[in-house]
């Protein structure tokens, strides 16, 4: 009846994981019912959880972003203070079997349920704004994605409470994960939570690759996109080629655990060569999914705040594709050591190398984008300089690593742990930062807290360089990654001052928390009236802050690159706001609960697989597709905003702005 | 007579306003796609061919059906409006092309970097 669930799975006996479970269900609670008493239940529904609007929709992505960021993070000190004690005589406190799940989830956690959804809640925020229109091309679909994704979230925090997460590190090499070697379930959770998620995913990626070639506001040809559509455009190309690979892999690894198949065993024919190889071919274009519109972010913040146009715009876009051709052809650099031959290490080495070039044009169009322009250094500036000064770094020890000879030396050391993070946290993680602290005046109106911005920005500066410079050296004296012993004590010292440093993120993580806490307290001091806070380029800081459901009462006609800048400019120059133009009611389409409950339906089954209760997962799977079906039969999917809203709106903003031009003309 | 009914001048793939002349560009479709199906299968069981020449023989047959399924069911056309299509599926061949032809080559160079096999390390073999 339940399959191989029973009492068993509970850790009554371990007491980290019982006593985490418990706060967590807590807290749960206690915000479900915090809600509840305070009465805002029907706002959450209708507001966000079946909204249709894409910027409900980003910030849900964002929430879902930093919440499993303080899970990874939890992993990650846990890990440090694990090394930091399990030295010479000491066994430290995590016995191996738990040690392993720790580093799995990590980064299994960190990868596709943090940046992922961090990038593309910004990707969903801000694309529909900058190109001038009202929605995605598939609004419903994006609230399906989000669910879908979040679906995929919940399974892997399942893995906590119910059962275990997989040993075998965030890609679940086979054999050891094959049934022989890890006969528990976490290697199921592993796959089916990324399966589902998966599904999410490149839903998201056909939305925006069809909302960015398709919808635009009239006017807006390919090169007058801002960069961060481009590098949108890329990354969701790169995930339509990538993740479909991906999906396979994994069926195949399940086919092998559930149907007794024999694509990855060592025996019966089967080589886990293979999974390496496909695994890697999702795996580094994954890189640049993360990576692409994180340079998309420093690009917006790079022209903003230096007051002058990007650049070498043409060269960026140019870059940005030709990094998303050739991320594709490189994967082999992950397995140099695998047994190929020199030809064939020396091609994808060269391969890997040249990215380096179109990266490196990026860097040079950023720095000279600051060259002459008036720099204001606030908070997205600290990060894009402290970008450029760590991503360097760590764009050099790729290179490093993209030699074969000296792969075969470092190769999955810490010194290849130091470069990953290096390369992530020094390029999208501080990205995401930037990201968050520039658009989040347009989500909610205020503007954050500045001067703990600016302590945040330090303590992961600082932070992650004293994390991870420590972990270069242990690299290169032969520090093996995944350690849950070090029986060297000479190590200890290094140790000590990475533990130091993800102490010193830690303190950051908080302050983030403090200074959202801080900012809504007092966000009177810093409402954002005229709804262009920084003096911005691009077309979303033309609305108001928050922007109405719609975005743009009318859609905006754009003359040329930076079409928001180039509008504010003629205003000033002649005084005067352009004509009024005549409002139309406008169709938008309507909210749904479609997505919450196919996800519902689609974590029934994903658990049901998990734990072979086959009658549960036949009633998710007839759930989901009955929810599908339903949707099909609708017969209204928009509702009309009328005229008279849409127009006084329209002329309360008309309003503000001819204050604020009035008082722009005065002082000047 | 010699004036052309403007709903029968398109291009085969492109969209027609006529119920019928669509009907018919499907049916032409189904028709082709039957034929080379059938003709593949008698490729295969004749022995009117040159041995080796079947394997090319069916990769020929296999790549007009794809011309068929793109062109009469899927409407990938030359037309100007159909331009992000193209882009579309040269994309997605050029992917296809790089994860298998990437992967054959990698794998068949799986092993150049192993120990030599035993007939080249066993001593004794060489008298």
């Amino acid at each position: 009846m339940l399959g191989k669930l029973s009492w068993d799975a509970i850790p009554f006996h371990d007491p980290i994981p019982l006593i985490t479970s418990l706060v967590v269900i807590l807290a749960v609670l206690g915000i479900g019912i915090w809600v509840w008493r305070k009465g805002y239940w029907p706002a959450l529904y209708h507001g966000y959880i079946t909204s249709t609007d894409h910027k409900k929709i980003g910030i849900m992505y964002i929430v879902l972003a930093l919440l499993m960021l303080v899970r990874g993070f939890a992993d990650a000190i846990m890990m440090r203070l694990q090394q930091s004690l399990a030295i010479g005589a000491s066994q430290g406190y995590l016995p191996p079997e738990h040690y392993n799940q720790i580093f799995s989830a990590h980064g299994t956690i960190m990868i596709f349920f943090v940046a992922m959804p961090f990038v593309i809640g910004f990707m969903n925020f801000v694309v529909p704004l900058q190109l001038g229109v009202r929605d995605v091309a598939f609004p419903t679909m994006n609230n399906v994605s989000f669910w879908l994704t979040a679906s995929g979230a919940l399974l892997i925090n399942l893995s906590l409470f119910i059962g275990e997460f997989a040993r075998t590190g965030w890609l679940a090499y086979p054999p050891l994960s094959e049934l022989e070697f890890s006969p528990g379930v976490g290697v199921d959770y592993y796959l089916v939570a990324l399966q589902i998620s998966g599904v999410g995913t490149v839903l998201t990626a056909v939305n925006f690759v069809t909302t960015i070639l398709k919808t635009r506001a009239p006017g807006m040809s390919y090169l007058r996109m801002p960069v961060f559509c481009w590098t949108s455009l890329a990354a969701n190309l790169i995930i339509l080629a990538a993740f479909p690979v991906l999906t396979v892999t994994l069926a195949l690894l399940m086919l092998d655990r559930y149907m007794g198949f024999h694509f990855f065993t060592n025996d019966g024919g089967g080589n886990s060569m293979l999974y390496m190889n496909l695994i890697w071919v999702w795996g580094h274009p994954e890189v640049y999914i993360l990576v692409l519109p994180a340079f998309g972010i420093y690009s917006e913040v790079a022209a903003t705040f230096s007051g002058k146009p990007l650049f070498g715009y043409r060269s960026m876009v140019f870059a940005t594709m030709v990094i998303c051709i050739v991320s594709l052809m490189v994967w082999l650099h992950h397995f140099f050591t695998m047994g190929a031959g020199a030809n064939i290490n020396a091609i994808f080495g060269i391969a890997s190398m040249i990215i380096g070039i179109p990266t490196g044009v990026k860097i040079y169009n950023w720095l000279f984008t600051m060259y002459g322009g008036r720099v204001r250094f606030t908070v997205p500036m600290y990060y894009l300089i402290g970008f450029m000064l760590t991503f360097v770094g760590g764009g050099l020890t790729g290179v490093l690593l993209a030699i074969p000879p000296v792969d075969f030396v470092v190769h999955n050391s810490l010194f290849l742990v130091a470069h990953f993070h290096h390369v992530i946290i020094g390029g999208v993680v501080f990205a995401l930062m930037a990201g968050y602290t520039y658009w989040f005046p347009k989500a909610f109106g205020f503007t954050l807290d500045e001067r703990l911005g600016k302590m945040i920005f330090w303590c992961w500066f600082i932070g992650f360089h004293l994390a991870f410079m420590p972990l270069y050296v242990l690299g290169l004296w032969g520090g093996t990654r995944r350690m849950q012993h070090i029986s060297d004590p000479s190590w200890a010292p290094w140790l000590n001052v990475a533990l130091l440093g993800a102490v010193i993120i830690g303190v950051g993580i908080v302050l983030t928390v403090v200074q959202l806490l801080y900012s809504i307290k007092t966000r009177e001091q810093r409402l954002d009236v005229t709804g262009d806070p920084w003096d911005g380029r691009t077309l979303e800081w033309l609305t108001l802050s928050p922007p109405p459901h719609y975005n743009f009462a009318v859609l905006p006609d754009v003359h040329g690159e930076e079409a928001y800048w180039i509008r504010k400019q003629t205003a000033i120059k002649q005084d005067a706001l352009i004509d009024e133009p005549d409002y139309q009611p406008i169709e938008m389409p309507i909210d749904t609960p479609t997505g919450v409950i196919c996800a519902f339906f689609a974590s029934l089954c994903g658990f049901a697989v998990i734990w072979h209760i086959w009658w549960l997962a036949i009633l998710g799977l007839v759930g989901a597709f009955a929810v599908f079906v339903w949707y099909a039969w609708q017969d209204e999917h928009e509702h009309i905003i009328p005229v008279e809203e849409v127009r006084a709106n329209a002329r309360e903003r008309r309003r503000i702005r001819m204050e604020h031009l009035h008082s722009l003309s005065q002082s000047t | 007579m010699t004036e052309i009914d403007p709903e029968q001048n398109v291009a085969p793939g492109e969209p027609h306003s006529n119920i019928l002349s669509e009907t018919t560009a499907y049916v032409i479709g189904l028709a082709l796609a039957l034929g080379l199906t059938a003709v593949s299968f008698w490729v295969a069981s004749t022995s009117s061919l040159w041995g080796p020449g079947v394997a090319v023989g069916l990769v020929v047959l296999a790549i007009a059906q794809m011309g068929v399924h793109l062109v009469f069911f899927l409407h990938i056309t030359s037309g100007p409006d159909n331009t992000n299509n193209v882009l579309a599926l040269a994309f997605g061949v050029l992917v296809v092309f790089l994860v298998m032809i990437g992967t054959i080559w990698i794998m068949g160079h799986m092993n150049d970097n192993m120990m030599p096999g035993p007939e080249i390390t066993n001593l004794q073999m060489q008298h």
